[in-house]
């Protein structure tokens, strides 16, 4: 339809920006697997995301993601965190902004722009100044009593995700009973239990993602 | 910011950006008229969720919003989400809750400061005492510091606010 008017046409309303979401966590829980597995499942919902990865020093993450074929490259920047990659996503997120800022400049219709963190310990969290909403990603692997250990990250984060659930048999971890734990420390609040390689629970975790920042469609 | 004719009440409010302050003046005396006509909503947040750009939060009537900032923009108490000739949506700041330590020495200040910070707990000051704004349940802050507590070189000051 080639209308002269297009301004009648019922235009859907629009942030003016993307919805900036955090993905942290220990080293190796599982981050980067869980945005792997996360962008098929936007990209099938029709939704425009773009990435931000913080690693030490180098831009590993970032080139991974790069390589996968499953994200535009140009949609994925890096932040080199230097030696402290709490420091970046808290007291002075001014890179991972700078960056998230760039991104939405440079795709208009940008719906979410995904940040992980560099791996750090269970005591890091976002400020939100740099997100809306942010997940905690820990692992099965990684010990049965990390919620008992009430690290700041665990307790904070709008979503836990509990990773590698496929590895409790194997590494001794009565699954249930974590599970169990870590709601009783967060007081109720949202968890999953993923296992982001074999695309277990991936789907929960976007409708949180959907529901927490974006437009219902 | 018009809700169209014929929005769904299962859709979300969209607030791209906010409309101003109750304090305004005239936005105030306009909302004054519209809350005999009973139809301004409210929406109340915790002091944590005020900082976000990006929140869906449903009104006291039940009216579901997605709030969508431009990241310039941040929410404060009072502020109008929307404003049309048939309904009004406000923000209410929930009160921040504090918890108020007082050491019982300079040493023991030393370390209760040294914690604090530790910690990146967000904390003002009121004479010695030291008040911790609570962002999680009470207990993970007194946790954190049960050690002075139960050697009586912190002490629990109840406020009542
Ligand atoms: N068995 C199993 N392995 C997983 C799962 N998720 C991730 N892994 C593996 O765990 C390792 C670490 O995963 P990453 O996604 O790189 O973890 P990360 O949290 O991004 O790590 P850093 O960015 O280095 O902190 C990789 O070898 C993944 O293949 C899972 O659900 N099950
Ligand atoms: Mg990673």
């Amino acid at each position: 339809m080639n209308d002269l008017s297009p301004s009648r046409q019922p235009v859907p309303p629009h942030p003016a920006n993307a919805a900036r979401i955090g993905i942290g966590g220990p080293v190796g829980s599982g981050k980067t697997a869980l945005i792997e597995a996360l962008l098929p499942v936007f990209q099938r919902r029709g939704i425009s995301v773009a990435v931000v990865t913080n690693d030490l020093v180098t831009a590993e993450d970032a080139e991974r993601l790069r390589r996968s074929g499953i994200i535009d490259p140009a949609r994925v920047l890096a932040v080199e965190a230097g030696a402290c990659p709490h420091t970046v996503i808290r007291e002075d997120p001014t890179l991972n902004i700078l960056a998230a800022d760039e991104l939405d400049a440079r795709f208009p219709g940008l719906e979410l722009v995904i940040i992980e963190s560099g791996g750090d310990n269970l005591a890091s969290t976002f400020s939100l100044d740099l997100v809306d909403w942010w997940i905690f990603v820990i692992d099965v692997a990684g010990g049965g009593d990390i919620p008992r250990k009430r690290g700041p990250g665990v307790l904070q984060c709008d979503l836990l995700v509990v990773n590698k659930v496929d590895l409790a048999p194997h590494v001794g971890v009565d699954l249930d009973a974590m599970l169990e734990e870590a709601r009783a420390v967060r007081g109720g609040s949202p968890l999953l239990a993923t296992a982001c390689r074999a695309g277990i629970n991936i789907e929960a975790v976007a409708d949180a993602i959907c529901a927490a920042v974006l437009i219902r469609r | 910011m018009t809700a169209p004719a014929g929005l769904q009440s299962d859709e979300d409010v969209l607030v791209s950006t906010l409309v101003g302050s109750r304090l305004d003046h005239d936005l105030g005396h306009r909302l004054h008229h519209m809350e005999h006509d009973g139809t301004v909503e409210t929406v109340r947040l915790e002091t944590r969720d005020m900082t976000r750009r990006r929140l869906r939060v449903v009104t006291d009537r039940g009216t579901p919003c997605l709030i969508a900032l431009p990241r310039s923009e941040q929410l404060f108490d009072g502020a109008i989400l929307l404003l049309d000739a048939h309904r009004a949506i406000v923000v209410r700041a929930l009160e921040q809750a504090w918890l108020r330590l007082r050491p019982a020495s300079l040493p023991d200040a030393l370390q209760l400061g040294y914690a604090a910070g530790n910690l990146h707990w967000k904390v003002r000051f009121d004479g010695g005492d030291v008040e911790v704004a609570l962002e999680a349940p009470r207990q993970a802050y007194l946790d954190r510091v049960r050690d002075l507590i139960a050697d009586g070189r912190v002490t629990i000051v109840e406020t009542g606010a």
